[in-house]
């Protein structure tokens, strides 16, 4: 190869995984559990947050976070110590890359009393049984840290941002402030 | 009337180096794409923490070792582009120098997935092939292809070594394309890197599609449509040497092949004991929109059928192929040398129109007279083309590693003093593959750069 072309190709590589890179970062970035919270306008009203405006969630991994900027943090009427009324909300329904993710939390006396997986990452086979196997060790930790900010999952941080990511969502409807 | 032959072959080879350029680029282009792609698909994640990182590299070097999979087999798939760039032989050779690290690559990506996926479930890795197989989509398979791909990888390097015979490589490498086909599924149903819906997943299909359709074009569909439309029969059978025969063969419409003097064939002549394998053979004279001749020593395998091969046999070709012809020529001046059964694609090489008057030198070896086959027209050639011959008879001197026979050898002849421009002239070398690499090295030591030197070695 002569040098102007040797460099033409390497500097071609260097330039399309710098767009590789780019592109990644922003697939990172919107499958990571959003801090700021994920409200969904009135949301207790029947404390269904896939029945409000976050039906169909298309926050693909691709597709950046698009309802975390709704609103700021209306905090549900009911406070208890937490702010959470009792009863079952739904968290919403979160696409990865390997298949959708929805949880629901039962909120009794103020504080999260259990999670229920309604779906989780179901694409392929391994990553049925790699959810089967992450998702009681997040419920645990959930459970035992009553937030959704708990740490990753290692080997399974797709199903575990997906399975936090729902999880914030339906605290969020519940108006749960931790 | 030279300065225009000369802007030709200049821009000839220009346009070659340039097309090998593009090529080249290609393939590091089709790497990078591929991290690309799994960069843009958050694949960064798995080195943001130890326990990914062993399935994260494992995901690497699975994509970079499919995708030059698909490189090494372009370059096995006669494709006319790149034959006409690289040529036959060195596409061959990047092919061979692809087997091992790919090998390796894919390797790597099948134990660290073990390891990685292992991490994951709690099971030792070989545990997890077995949960893998279990559990996973299309995984058997995939294990089969990897078993196939050990075999095909380490039976070349043993036939490389020439333990065993070129049959028995070649039914054997027919198992790669199993082995390919075999780990195709797995990595569109498990693989996520190919999920439904993302676009890796039609730039991968088309890649796969595009290089099996290659093969299926340039491998089978075109040989099979070429060999039914030019209808080839031996027509005649001649007699050159002791164990040597010329071999016409007449057809139709052969104005239409696009063949030049020097480059090779894939012959199969469809006689008894002999239809089963294919010979490489050069043409030994240019096509003439007539006939095509091939010159065919004995060299102890079923070559020797073809002495006593009867005109009327039909004869099927995949071909031509290879640039060791004049499309491989980079300066007006050239210097020709072969041995044996080696001087016939040069023979034909001679015709070429390209090639002026005082332009060639030419230089033939033989053990003995006799083995300087197609002697005749060689030197019928030559003259017409006033080019200067050198005939080297003889026994080349024990203990000394040289191309030359004896006697030229003591009376102090050297490539230098046989061809005195050779530094300003393209070389062309064939001969048996020992003979050959010493002619190279002395036409190095002459100052001929590496790309003026045009060398067939013969013998698988």
């Amino acid at each position: 190869m002569r040098a102007r072309s040797a460099f033409f190709a390497g500097a071609g590589s260097v330039a399309i995984l710098a767009i590789g890179w780019q592109a990644g970062v922003g697939t990172l970035l919107s499958s990571l559990p959003t801090s700021a919270p994920v409200a969904s306008g009135p949301s207790a009203s029947a404390g269904n947050a896939t029945g409000t405006g976050t039906t169909g969630t298309t926050s693909n991994a691709s597709s950046s976070p698009s309802t975390s900027a709704t609103a700021p943090m209306a905090s549900a009427p009911m406070a208890m110590a937490s702010g959470a009324a009792d009863g079952t909300y739904n968290g919403q329904t979160i696409n990865t890359r390997y298949g959708t993710i929805q949880v629901n939390v039962v909120i009794a006396g103020g504080k999260i009393a259990d999670i229920v997986a309604v779906k989780l990452t179901d694409q392929g086979r391994e990553s049925v049984s790699i959810s089967n196997q992450a998702a009681p060790m997040v419920r645990q930790e959930v459970l035992s840290a009553q937030s959704a900010k708990v740490s990753n999952i290692g080997g399974a941080t797709y199903t575990t941002q997906g399975y936090l990511r729902s999880l914030q969502s339906a605290l969020d409807a519940a108006g749960f402030t931790g | 009337m030279t300065t225009v032959d000369a802007t030709r072959i200049k821009r000839q080879h220009t346009a070659r180096l340039r097309r090998g350029d593009l090529l080249s680029t290609v393939v590091y282009f089709s790497v990078a794409i591929v991290l690309a792609i799994f960069l843009a698909d958050g694949g960064a994640a798995y080195f943001t923490n130890i326990r990914d990182l062993a399935t994260g590299v494992g995901i690497v070097t699975g994509l970079i070792g499919s995708d030059l999979l698909l490189v090494m087999l372009l370059l096995a798939a006669r494709v006319p582009i790149i034959d006409r760039t690289f040529g036959h032989d060195t596409a061959l050779a990047q092919h061979r120098k692809l087997g091992k690290p790919v090998l390796y690559l894919i390797l790597a990506h099948m134990t660290l997935l073990l390891i990685g996926y292992g991490i994951t479930s709690g099971f030792n890795p070989v545990a997890e092939a077995f949960n893998m197989i279990a559990t996973m989509e299309d995984m058997g398979l995939a294990f089969i292809g990897m078993a196939l791909m050990i075999v095909v990888v380490v039976t070349s390097l043993i036939v490389v070594r020439k333990k065993l015979p070129y049959q028995f490589w070649y039914l054997v490498h027919l198992l790669s394309y199993g082995a390919v086909l075999a780990a195709l599924p797995h990595q569109f149903s498990t693989g996520m890197m190919f999920a439904d819906g993302t676009w890796a997943r039609y730039y991968w299909m088309a890649f796969y599609v595009g290089t099996l359709a290659a093969i299926a074009i340039f491998r089978v569909i075109l040989p099979v449509t070429l060999s039914f439309k030019h209808a080839l029969v031996v027509s005649e059978v001649r007699v050159e040497a002791p164990g040597v025969v010329s071999i016409t063969m007449t057809g139709r419409r052969l104005r239409e092949l696009k063949g030049k003097g020097g480059q090779f064939i894939n012959w199969r002549f469809w006689a008894p004991k002999l239809w089963w394998v294919s010979h490489p053979f050069s043409l030994s004279a240019a096509p003439d929109g007539k006939s095509l001749r091939i010159t065919v020593r004995d060299l102890g395998d079923t070559s020797h059928r073809l002495l006593t091969i009867k005109p009327g046999t039909k004869v099927s070709f995949e071909g031509p192929y290879g640039i060791f012809s004049e499309a491989a020529r980079t300066t007006t001046k050239a210097v020709f040398i072969g041995a044996g059964v080696g001087i016939t694609p040069i023979r034909a090489m001679l015709e070429d129109p390209l090639l002026k008057a005082n332009d060639a030198t030419v230089i033939l070896r033989g053990t003995t007279a006799q083995e300087v086959f197609l002697w005749q027209e060689t030197y019928d050639l030559c003259v017409a083309k006033h080019a200067s011959l050198r005939v080297l008879v003889g026994k080349r001197p024990r203990g000394v590693a040289t191309w030359l026979s004896a006697e030229a050898y003591s009376s102090g002849e050297r490539l230098s003093t046989l061809a005195p421009d050779i530094k300003h002239s393209d070389v062309f070398i064939c001969g048996p593959m020992q003979w050959t690499d010493l002619v190279v090295r002395e036409a190095k030591r002459a100052g001929v750069p590496d790309h003026q030197i045009h060398a067939e070695r013969f013998e698988f």
